[in-house]
């Protein structure tokens, strides 16, 4: 019991955030309606993974990685789902393995900081794409890259975009 | 225990999510099956939203194309119009020159063509103020050495004679289809003589040819030069209509060049004898402004002159 109190005054010295009713489920939902339906308005679109971004602003923010990894395997399921070449879960294991490690040290780092926000958002899609092709080379039997530079510049493009992306979800959040 | 179970709950949460996640792509691998509900479930979730969006922002472009990006459009089509109303003009303009161009090539086809018939061209500038008359003033007079009865032609054929001759460079002509008009002329495959004569309607008669005669529509007549104005064998016209008379038939003719759009022709000054025959062998093809209708008759010199020609009655001269 003494532990259980512990536990729960640990959890309530780390800063939570918490939004407006329904902020996360829009800001999923708008997410990946942008990401499937924003592809013929052009290419700058697929530089810019949506999904991730607000899987790893939500998993930062909530701390509470049961949640975070819910809510990445929830987003990563649908992207799957909306994307008629890939089988269902490919990006739901990386985006699941993506929202518990951001809800995971969401509380240890700053992330408040939009240059920390940058390097966080920078070092997650890497993380993303590594499993991603982890997953596909050992389950799939796909060859798909670690590194590129087009994978190099989406990553930039994705964390310079996440920056703008948190900052406008920042004002979203419930004034304790 | 309870600890390190609510520490641990989270990353058993994780193992089995992720578990659940490779189960269900070795699912979709091994059995090649897809999972068309949760695909369905996800269209249906996100489609509606897409579609709208798609909706509202080919509306927005919509509204944006059709009217405020026209801003300025009207002062631009005003400025447009008037640009194409200048360029008609002079579209016109050089429309009208290039067919007076033409005119003229044909004329000097003509007449590098007959070297050995001295002749002018001219330019029709009026018409007599009588309907009835067919009579059209030329920019050619007296200075030009033009004098009366010379023939007029064009390289289709003849036109008319030179009636009268003024010092301002000017001369009256007589149309072949005024009712003072005479021609001397004869069927270009018979041979058979008669007079064309003016009524004053657009189309004027040949006479003087008995009612044994055989003559059909399109029968090509030809000037027999005994009037003394026209040379030879120039076309006259072709046979529109034949009715018996009396003791000569009435012989309606419809004259080788458009008597009634006539804008260039030429002035024989000497009674050579012409023939049409090298204009027609040219490739150039003589403009429809030069007074020529769509069946002009064949050249004259293409026609054997094996017969002998039986005088006419009378040749009428004015």
């Amino acid at each position: 019991m003494a532990s259980m109190l512990n536990a729960g005054a640990r959890s309530d010295n780390i800063e939570v955030h918490k939004y407006y009713s329904g902020t996360v489920i829009v800001a999923v939902f708008l997410a990946l309606v942008f990401q499937a339906f924003l592809h013929k308005y052009g290419r700058w679109s697929e530089l810019i993974d949506l999904p991730l971004l607000v899987t790893i602003y939500f998993g930062v923010s909530k701390r509470n990685p049961a949640s975070g990894l819910l809510l990445g395997a929830a987003i990563g399921i649908l992207q799957d789902a909306l994307s008629p070449d890939n089988p269902i879960g490919l990006y739901g294991i990386a985006k699941t393995l993506v929202g518990y490690v951001a809800s995971s040290i969401g509380g240890r780092i700053d992330t408040e900081h939009p240059l920390s926000r940058f390097g966080l958002v920078f070092l997650f899609f890497h993380f993303h794409q590594a499993i991603f092709a982890v997953t596909q080379r050992v389950l799939l039997n796909h060859s798909a890259p670690f590194f590129t530079l087009r994978l190099l510049l989406d990553s930039l493009a994705t964390a310079a975009f996440g920056v703008a992306l948190f900052a406008l979800l920042d004002r979203l959040r419930r004034r304790s | 225990m309870l600890d390190t179970q609510l520490r641990q709950r989270p990353l058993l949460l994780l193992v089995g999510v992720v578990l659940a996640q490779v189960l269900l792509l070795a699912f979709q691998i091994k059995r090649e099956h897809d999972v068309p509900l949760i695909r369905y479930w996800a269209a249906e979730l996100v489609t509606p939203v897409g579609r709208t969006g798609t909706w509202t922002s080919s509306k927005i472009r919509g509204i944006w194309t059709g009217y405020i990006a026209l801003h300025g459009a009207h002062t631009e089509n005003e400025r447009l119009r008037g640009e194409l109303d200048q360029l008609r003009l002079r579209n016109r303009d050089l429309e009208s020159q290039a067919g007076e161009a033409q005119r003229l090539r044909v004329l000097l086809d003509f007449r590098e063509a007959h070297p050995e018939a001295p002749m002018l061209a001219a330019q029709v500038i009026g018409a007599s103020a009588d309907p009835t008359s067919h009579i059209l003033f030329i920019n050619r007079g007296e200075r030009d050495h033009v004098r009366r009865n010379m023939a007029v032609i064009t390289p289709d054929g003849i036109v008319g004679k030179v009636v009268e001759v003024f010092a301002n460079n000017t001369a009256q002509v007589l149309l072949i289809n005024d009712r003072e008009s005479g021609v001397g002329v004869l069927f270009a495959d018979t041979r058979t003589h008669g007079v064309v004569k003016g009524t004053g309607d657009p189309e004027p008669l040949m006479d003087y040819v008995s009612t044994d005669e055989k003559v059909h529509a399109g029968q090509l007549i030809v000037t027999s030069g005994e009037d003394r104005i026209f040379p030879k064998d120039l076309p006259v016209g072709v046979v529109a209509d034949v009715k018996q008379g009396n003791m000569f038939q009435v012989i309606h003719v419809r004259p080788a060049v458009r008597l009634d759009r006539l804008e260039d022709v030429l002035i024989l000054l000497s009674r050579q004898d012409v023939t049409l025959k090298a204009v027609q062998e040219s490739p150039a093809e003589p403009a429809p402004q030069s007074g020529a209708p769509a069946d002009a008759p064949k050249p004259a010199a293409a026609t054997p002159q094996t017969q002998a020609a039986p005088s006419p009655p009378s040749t009428p001269e004015r």
